[in-house]
């Protein structure tokens, strides 16, 4: 279904802007905004600040996330980085570092 | 299967480098260097706005820069190319439309890949252009005053000489414009007469 894929081996260092969905098995550096889900995948490396609808994360993810629905990290997942969204669950196994900001 | 295509979908910018060694589609805009060992294919909608380099390229969109392939480039109906495309094959269909120098041969490849590899990181299209400039900078400052050494080694690639003349080398004066030049004389010209 996603639209955007950054596949296996790819390296981005820059800036991604999109309206569709973006699944990450690559790595990719620099900031990724999308107004729909955003899927970091197992073996992804994202280091940037994410901006997208709902965001699941199972590589790893250094930068902040913020979000208009929900955030989850799922197990194997390794995150450094504040987290602002609606909802947000964390996954028994996943690593995970920074700030949580559910806005109540 | 599918995660080794990395697809950049239709709404999708990305401003910034694409590297890495699998297959590239451009449906969106690509505003930066795209370098992989796979294919790349940019797609009808596709808009690319620095070099490309891989192993086959098929072009059906917009390109600005130049189109290195290490086995083809292939320019389908449809595609807009400003840039020189060179290949050990190279195909420009019917329909097709670009403005550059073409070059095709094995031996072609070789010298811009290591540009390519020596770039500074460059997240925007501006920069990424001017990578050759640290080149040609190398070479320029032995002969201080020598202005036709440096100029040979412009004169082939006048798109990226106008990048490296405004980032960095201050010695070399800017290219030639030469549209406008010809523009403004036909002007001058034409008052003359009237």
């Amino acid at each position: 279904m996603a639209s955007t894929v950054i596949g296996a081996g790819i390296i981005i260092e820059g800036e991604i802007t999109t309206d569709e969905d973006v699944v990450v098995v690559g790595v990719v550096r620099g900031k990724v905004s999308a107004k729909e889900a955003v899927t970091i995948q197992q073996g992804a490396t994202v280091e940037a600040d994410v901006t997208g609808g709902s965001l699941t994360v199972a590589g790893t993810l250094t930068g902040n996330i913020t979000s208009t629905d929900r955030v989850d990290l799922q197990a194997g997942a390794r995150v450094v980085g504040n987290v602002k969204a609606a909802r947000v669950t964390i996954a028994d196994g996943a690593q995970f570092k920074g700030n949580v900001d559910m806005d109540l | 299967m599918a995660a080794s295509v990395t697809v950049i979908g239709r709404t999708t910018r990305v401003r910034g480098r694409l590297s890495g060694d699998g297959d590239i589609q451009v449906e969106g805009q690509v505003i930066g260097e795209i370098v992989t060992t796979g294919n790349v294919t940019i797609d009808a909608h596709g808009i690319v706005g620095a070099n490309v380099r891989g192993r086959r390229l098929i072009v059906r969109g917009a390109v600005q820069g130049d189109l290195l392939g290490d086995e083809a480039v292939v320019l389908e109906n449809g595609a807009r190319v400003v840039g020189d495309v060179r290949a050990p094959r190279v195909a420009i269909a019917h329909g097709a439309l670009m403005r550059g120098e073409v070059q095709t041969g094995d031996d072609a490849p070789a010298a811009p890949l290591v540009r390519a590899q020596s770039a500074t990181r460059a997240a925007v299209a501006p920069a990424a252009r001017a990578t050759p400039a640290p080149a040609t900078k190398a070479i320029a400052p032995p002969p201080v005053k020598v202005a036709p050494a440096t100029s040979t080694n412009v004169t082939a690639r006048p798109a990226l000489s106008t990048a490296g003349g405004s980032s960095a080398s201050p010695r070399r004066p800017p290219p030639p414009v030469v549209p406008v030049l010809k523009k403004t004389k036909g002007q001058i010209l034409k008052k003359k007469e009237r």
